[in-house]
């Protein structure tokens, strides 16, 4: 996995040189989530009861928000041909790239959702299980994501094309994301959901990496 | 709304789907006939 | 004769016109057959009344939509691994068709849910995974036709196909995964419990889509041949100036 430290560290700090990025991602999160109770009215109940599903929406949208940019800029200026020049496998920088784009992204998104969760007036079940599931679900927001947005390399209807891409496959980490949360609001426990979505985590960080792989020598022939 | 209905909607948009979709085979030939005509008379003209 | 030879356009492109009038004639027989064995011989449901007659095209249009989108993703692997344009078209040529026929399943299953459910929609396991699917067709029609070089188009909708193959599973298993509203299974290899003239009008219209998918993607790929290669000879000939 030699290839994974050097993307990930590259990534990590362009992204941090820039900051511009991930604070507006991170702003849009906060604000649209926010938006929801104005517009909805502030009855606790039903506050309380769609705060998992919203703060999940709101995550994929920002999740989404960020993928463009993650190989657009590097294969415009050349340097992903360069990356694929390099000895290490491809597997690994790519999968250090992405690791790269969900420390920026989904994991302050992660952070910041007990707060967010605290103006739907979630009880702390629930907050630990909503933190828990955006734990697992974001990165494979990213893996799939990613995958979109290499097929969609340079091609026209930029991001339409790729929301059409990447929101159908989001759908499944949606469910099992929302639905660990509002698990835990009646009671019931999320174990199963935060299992489904361990498994889903486990298989996209294997299986996604090859089709990012296989995207990118199609992008760049 | 009894049975008619459900069954009319569904078997009816069935049917609209087929038509449409013929319809849009035989407007994709005529399309793929006038591009390769265009080119030829853009040829020409070369 | 070598099959290898149909792998060439132009061999192909006379070989479907010959074959889809054919497939379209079958169609038109098997669904006159089926809908007739549906609709006329088939009795009322104990349950359900008259309204169960819906199956007769809901679930062949489900099986299609899987069936023709596994075969789209067959295509695309052998064009990935063979470089083969051909394969690339023909993939292509079902998308459409496919897509057509997850949402006759889609909105079929609507209107049957209605009246035995009491809801057009729910979004249970079954119903949300054919949902993705349809967006999956939609995807791939989007992303095949979104770059200047064709090639390119043919590559990446290829992956694309490949890579949600993972949902047919979903669709077919979640009604075992999971507590769905949705019905099991009733017809599995090793039997079904279904009427058996209610079994029959489903197998017809089953097969009557099927030459139907078919007879529209042999002939969608006769346009996408003509469009893709106008530029040779071949195809100059066939319309003489």
């Amino acid at each position: 996995m030699s290839g994974f430290g050097w993307a990930f560290a590259r990534d990590l700090t362009l992204a941090l040189r820039h900051p511009g990025g991930t604070m507006l991602t991170l702003a849009f999160f906060v604000l649209v989530a926010s938006l929801f109770p104005l517009g909805v009215g502030a009855d606790p109940q039903l506050l309380a009861r769609i705060g998992p599903g919203v703060i999940w929406v709101c995550a994929l949208l920002s999740a989404f928000l960020s993928l463009a940019s993650l190989f657009a800029d590097d294969f415009a200026d050349g340097t992903l041909e360069q990356m694929m020049l390099s000895p290490d496998p491809v597997f690994a920088w790519v999968s250090g790239k992405i690791a790269a784009h969900w420390m920026v992204s989904g994991l302050p998104l992660t952070l910041l959702s007990p707060l967010l969760g605290l103006q739907y007036g979630l009880s702390s079940g629930t907050l630990v299980a909503l933190a828990a599931a955006l734990l697992l679900g974001t990165p494979v927001l990213s893996l799939l994501g990613g995958a979109c947005a290499a097929l969609s390399l340079g091609a026209r209807g930029g991001g339409t094309l790729l929301a059409l891409l990447a929101l159908p496959l989001f759908v499944p980490v949606l469910i099992f994301g929302a639905g660990a949360a509002e698990a835990a609001a009646n009671g019931l426990g999320a174990a199963p959901h935060l299992s489904l979505l361990g498994a889903m985590l486990l298989v996209s960080a294997v299986a996604v990496p090859f089709a990012v792989a296989a995207a990118i020598r199609i992008a760049l022939d | 709304m009894d049975h008619t209905f459900f069954l009319a909607m569904s078997y009816g948009a069935t049917a609209i789907a087929i038509a449409a979709e013929l319809v849009a085979l035989a407007l994709g030939r005529k399309r793929a006939w006038k591009h390769i005509d265009e080119e030829r008379e853009l040829e020409a003209q070369d | 004769m070598n099959l290898f030879y149909l792998s060439s356009p132009s061999t192909f492109f006379h070989f479907a016109g010959r074959l889809a009038p054919w497939f379209f004639v079958l169609a038109a027989v098997l669904g006159a057959t089926g809908l007739y064995v549906g609709l006329v011989q088939a009795p009322t449901d104990a349950t359900q009344g008259e309204v169960y007659r819906v199956i007769f095209i809901h679930v062949p249009a489900a099986w299609m939509s899987m069936f023709i989108y596994f075969v789209m993703a067959c295509y695309g692997a052998m064009a990935l691994t063979f470089n083969s344009r051909l394969s690339a078209m023909m993939a292509r040529a079902l998308a459409p068709t496919g897509a057509m026929f997850t949402f006759v399943a889609l909105w079929t299953g609507a209107f049957w849910g209605r009246p035995t459910w009491g809801t057009y929609w729910v979004w249970d396991a079954r119903i949300t995974s054919e949902l993705v699917l349809l967006f999956l067709y939609l995807g791939y029609i989007a992303l095949a036709n979104a770059f200047e070089d064709p090639r390119r188009g043919d590559r990446a909708a290829s992956l694309l196909a490949i890579v949600g193959i993972v949902n047919l599973p979903i669709i077919y298993f979640s009604v075992q995964w999971w507590n769905t509203l949705h019905q099991g299974s009733s017809v599995r290899l090793t039997g079904t419990s279904m009427h058996v003239t209610m079994l029959t009008g489903m197998l017809l219209m089953v097969f009557s889509f099927w030459m139907y998918a078919i007879g529209a993607a042999l002939t969608r790929v006769r346009s996408i041949i003509l469009e893709r290669e106008r530029r040779t000879r071949w195809v100059r000939a066939l319309r003489p100036a």
